[in-house]
């Protein structure tokens, strides 16, 4: 292990993309084959009737910000859906993966943009720090990918995925049958 | 190629980074992660009805019970770390949190909990036994494992360069250095880890304190006293494995300097930030050996 702690004038970090590092993961037809490998997906989008969605805000708990279900049905059986959950600081884009029965399977995050990410811009920047290795700097251009600090709760993306859950029951389900 | 997918688990984002692979080999490699990562969240949760956790604070004081082996290489480290800490580093101050609505009351226990690490006997064959009520909690310990038996499954399945970030515990293994920032309130500067092979874990108390009693309640207790850590303060370890650092940034919370010779034990450094009173560096560099 080696590890060393800078401190930097924020000056010396540019934040790419405005206030967030963004990471985009999968894309719609990645996390597909991810997720249901060697099956084929047929759209089956939806939008939800006034009723359908006063009764799975009323099931789920949480508040459906957009009527448009996107859905497809999958060919080895069971459901893969795309939606977002507002996040603390943007829209965070998931995958959520159903089978047959309507359980789930798995839940992927397409696009995560976390904030205070950046890069070293600052040209031969001696770094203020204390530890050992006095001579050390850090490299221009470098990317700041990794933030520890207060931990981010899941829960926009739990809220989420029950909502979708009970959408399944009230708008998909029948379907199936 | 660079591989990075991101799943909710453990109550965060676990995201995971692998490179050196191909796109399939990489993702399949994630995926195994995941599994891992999976497998944790289900058996050590607080909440869950079906949970070793939940199993142990319903069932513990009435017979040994048989838990998963990574459970129980759970309770040995955090056994460790209590013995090694006099009690500071204590998982059984579920009570407390949950009476400080930091955490839901446990599923189907009746019993109130009365008792310490001292009352958790890790038995033979993965069984364990408590003497006293308890409600433990393995909030403060799980990630780190979590993420350590991920990095494990990356570099078997022959990732050259892995990242694993759970909810800002991090472990990076292989062959390059990674810059991480640390997310505190340290005006005017940006704080930031240059890590090889290595784990970090950071905790800060200002964003889940609360007021009750007309006390300040925080998420970090220390177990010896049962008393709110400094609630204001920022604790930042580096160490080898993420288990331990996670679990080390508890006792720095509490301790503070006094610290330094458990995180020597452990061939752990930790910057630690206090507002008004700047940055701490331990253990101190005269005496880090």
């Amino acid at each position: 292990m080696k590890s060393t702690f800078f401190l930097l004038p924020l000056a010396a970090i540019a934040i790419q993309g405005g206030a967030a590092y963004a990471a985009t993961y999968l894309s719609v037809e990645q996390a597909q084959a991810l997720m249901f490998p060697g099956a084929s997906f047929q759209p089956d989008f939806k939008t939800l009737s006034e009723a359908q969605v006063k009764a799975i805000q009323h099931a789920s708990g949480v508040d459906v910000r957009n009527r448009e279900v996107k859905a497809w049905r999958v060919s080895t059986g069971g459901w893969f859906l795309v939606d977002e959950v507002v996040g603390k600081h943007e829209y965070i884009p998931f995958a959520l993966a159903l089978d047959d029965k309507g359980r789930v399977r798995s839940v992927e995050i397409l696009e995560y943009r976390e904030a205070y990410g950046g890069q070293i811009r600052e040209p031969a920047w001696r770094a203020q720090f204390q530890g050992k290795d006095s001579g050390t700097r850090l490299q221009l251009g470098r990317n700041i990918r990794n933030i520890s600090g207060a931990t981010l709760s899941c829960k926009h993306i739990t809220d989420g995925v029950q909502r979708l859950l009970v959408t399944y029951e009230i708008a998909l389900k029948q379907n199936d049958r | 190629m660079i591989v990075e997918r991101t799943q909710p688990w453990l109550g965060t984002y676990v995201s995971i980074r692998v490179e050196g692979l191909d796109a399939v080999e990489a993702n399949s490699a994630i995926t195994a992660a995941f599994e891992h990562t999976a497998i944790v969240h289900r058996l050590m949760s607080f909440h869950e009805a079906d949970s070793d956790v939940t199993r142990l604070n319903r069932e513990g004081t009435l017979r040994a019970v048989t838990v998963h082996p990574s459970t129980f290489a759970v309770l040995q480290w955090a056994q460790r770390f209590a013995s090694l800490s006099h009690g500071c580093f204590d998982i059984s101050v579920g009570a407390e949190l949950v009476e400080w609505g930091l955490l839901p009351s446990p599923c189907g226990s009746v019993t109130s909990p009365s008792g310490s690490w001292r009352d958790i006997e890790l038995l033979p064959k993965g069984q364990v036994l408590f003497h006293r009520p308890l409600w433990i909690d393995l909030g403060g310990i799980a990630k780190g494992y979590a993420v350590d038996k991920a990095i494990e499954c990356l570099l078997e399945r022959g990732a050259e360069h892995c990242v694993v970030n759970a909810g800002g515990d991090i472990r990076v293994q292989g062959n390059r250095t990674e810059l991480i920032r640390l997310q505190v309130e340290s005006p005017g500067t940006a704080a930031v880890v240059e890590l090889t092979n290595g784990s970090v874990a950071s905790s800060c108390g200002w964003q889940r304190k609360r007021c009750i009693g007309g006390k300040l309640r925080g998420p970090h207790l220390d177990g010896a006293d049962r008393t709110t850590s400094w609630t204001d303060r920022f604790v930042c370890v580096v160490a080898d494995h993420c288990v331990v650092a996670d679990a080390l940034t508890k006792v720095v919370m509490a301790q503070g300097a006094q610290s330094a010779n458990l995180l020597r034990q452990f061939g752990a450094t930790a910057h630690v930030f206090d507002p008004g009173g700047g940055w701490m560096h331990l253990p101190a560099r005269e005496d880090a050996g």
